[in-house]
């Protein structure tokens, strides 16, 4: 029946009306459709009411008419704010350049800080990000984007490991990780190094210790190759090997290969599904009849909103479903080799650790038994045979082992 | 002939189910306890003063008498009033209006 905001808005005047026909001027106003509200008698022939500014002005021919007489009692709403607003013009501009200044001033850095650093000097920190703009006083809108800078400003800090740049207001915090000083090798006990497998030496580099064997010897798993006990009979010292000895290590390996193969090709048939994720609950929404596949490959995706640090608990995922169907492959003898030749060869370099190389194969044996076709190979590897053995029982302290 | 139009529409009320106040054109008075009272279908404010409310109906004149009586809103046909509402009573000018 009556709104306050709009009355509020075109504002509105109370009224008080003398006369002693009242009842007849408010019948003719609202059947004019003038609208009052707050309609009481404060005395004989005297009422007090509120009305709109602009009904108050369709008023007065009305008054006239019935005999009656209005005064303006108070005044209310937005216009009336205006006016007085305008009446205090300098409140008014002084509210304004204070929020533009409020938030000119908040635009620049006025202090920046350094955490994180354990030995290096925060000044030093503090000047590299001089050299990419962020400074006292800096202008936040004319920096470049935090992860641009963060870039810049590790490229001129070479110890530094990660520099984080947070803007805090008109606070920047440059969170400075530092790099770890290089790990210093551990000194090592006193040592032999000794041959892991029966081998034949190909290459032997003693950096550090005597070597006991020459290429082209043949050695048993657990011989000694280079020597930790240096020195003649009068002048010994027992030091910790170190050295490279590779040799060659003969392999045989047997593997079988079945003729026919089982693969799953795709078929081209395919479908996506959309689910909403609830917690812990994945509810399907689109679209709602699955199609079933005998044999299907799916993979999916998911998206759930987080933002620092918290996580969205309504997510989405799909899931997107190809069918498969299984096809069998013939293989020919030849073919069969070969795959089996490529499973020895990776069995090989597997068992003779990392940096080890193939330098001769030999396929000893080939037969096809129920459609299987079994290999056996002989492999020449050179491959780093030398382990370490420490030297018990020896004469233990270094500084006495010259003075017998 | 006005004897007929009110039978007719008395019959139409029972029969369709119809709010009486539509069909009679009576006011529908709706109170919250004796605080507030909002009557429509009213024909005119014949006298307002702080103890009485006398409005003009289609069939005669409703008297609200109280204390305190402010009028909170009107409109052609409705009317808010407030204030402590002692009483009401109608004065009808008879079945075949004047």
């Amino acid at each position: 029946m009556r709104n306050g905001l709009k009355e509020w808005i075109d504002g509105h005047v109370t009224i008080t009306v003398r006369g002693k026909r009242f009842e007849r001027l408010l019948n003719m106003a609202i059947r004019d459709g003038i609208r009052i509200w707050n309609i009481r008698r404060v005395g004989e022939d005297l009422t007090r009411c509120d009305i709109l500014i602009r009904d108050y002005f369709r008023l007065r021919p009305l008054l006239r008419e019935t005999g009656c007489r209005s005064h303006v009692e108070g005044r209310g709403g937005l216009p009336f704010w205006f006016i007085r607003l305008r009446r205090r013009a300098g409140l008014a501009i002084g509210a304004s350049l204070f929020f533009l200044g409020l938030y000119m001033l908040s635009s620049f850095v006025w202090s920046v800080e350094v955490t994180g650093t354990r030995h290096m000097d925060p000044q030093k920190v503090l000047l590299a990000a001089e050299q990419v703009g962020i400074k006292e006083g800096a202008w936040k809108v004319k920096l470049k984007e935090p992860l641009v800078l963060q870039k810049e400003l590790m490229s001129l800090l070479p110890e530094v490991t990660w520099v984080g740049i947070d803007f805090q207001g008109t606070k920047v915090q440059l969170q400075v990780v530092e790099k770890d000083a290089p790990v210093k090798p551990l000194p090592t006990s006193p040592r032999h190094l000794v041959a892991k497998k029966r081998a034949v030496i190909t290459k032997i580099l003693p950096e550090v210790g005597k070597s006991h064997v020459t290429i082209n010897q043949l050695v048993e798993k657990g011989q000694v190759l280079i020597s930790g006990i240096i020195g003649n009979e009068t002048r010994q010292q027992v030091v910790s090997a170190r050295g490279t000895v590779r040799g060659e290590v003969w392999y045989v390996s047997e593997t079988s290969v079945p003729l026919t193969q089982n693969m799953y090709r795709l078929t081209g048939e395919n479908q996506e599904q959309q689910y909403l994720l609830v917690g812990p609950y994945a509810v399907q929404v689109w679209p709602f009849n699955k199609e079933t596949f005998v044999h299907a490959e799916s993979t999916e995706s998911r998206f759930i909103p987080s933002y620092a640090g918290y996580t969205s608990p309504i997510g989405w995922k799909t899931v997107h479903t190809a069918e498969t169907e299984p096809i069998q492959r013939k293989l020919s003898v030849e073919e069969a080799t070969e795959i089996a030749k490529r499973f020895a060869r990776e069995d090989i370099l597997r068992k003779a650790g990392k940096d080890a190389e193939i330098s001769d194969e030999k396929v000893l044996h080939v037969t096809t038994e129920n459609g299987k076709v079994y290999l056996s190979i002989h492999f020449s590897v050179i491959e780093d045979i030398a382990v370490e053995q420490p030297i018990v029982g020896a004469p233990q302290p270094p500084a006495d082992a010259g003075k017998p | 002939m006005k004897r007929w139009s009110r039978r007719l529409r008395q019959l139409a009320g029972g029969v369709l189910e119809l709010p009486q106040d539509v069909v009679l054109e009576v006011p529908r008075i709706t109170m919250i306890g004796h605080l507030q009272m909002y009557i429509e279908n009213h024909r005119g404010v014949l006298h307002f003063s702080e103890k009485e409310l006398r409005l003009l109906l289609t069939n005669g004149q409703m008297i609200v008498s109280g204390e305190q009586l402010v009028i909170r809103a009107i409109l052609p046909e409705e009317v808010l009033l407030e204030g402590r509402i002692g009483g009401v009573k109608f004065l009808e000018t008879g079945p075949q209006g004047s």
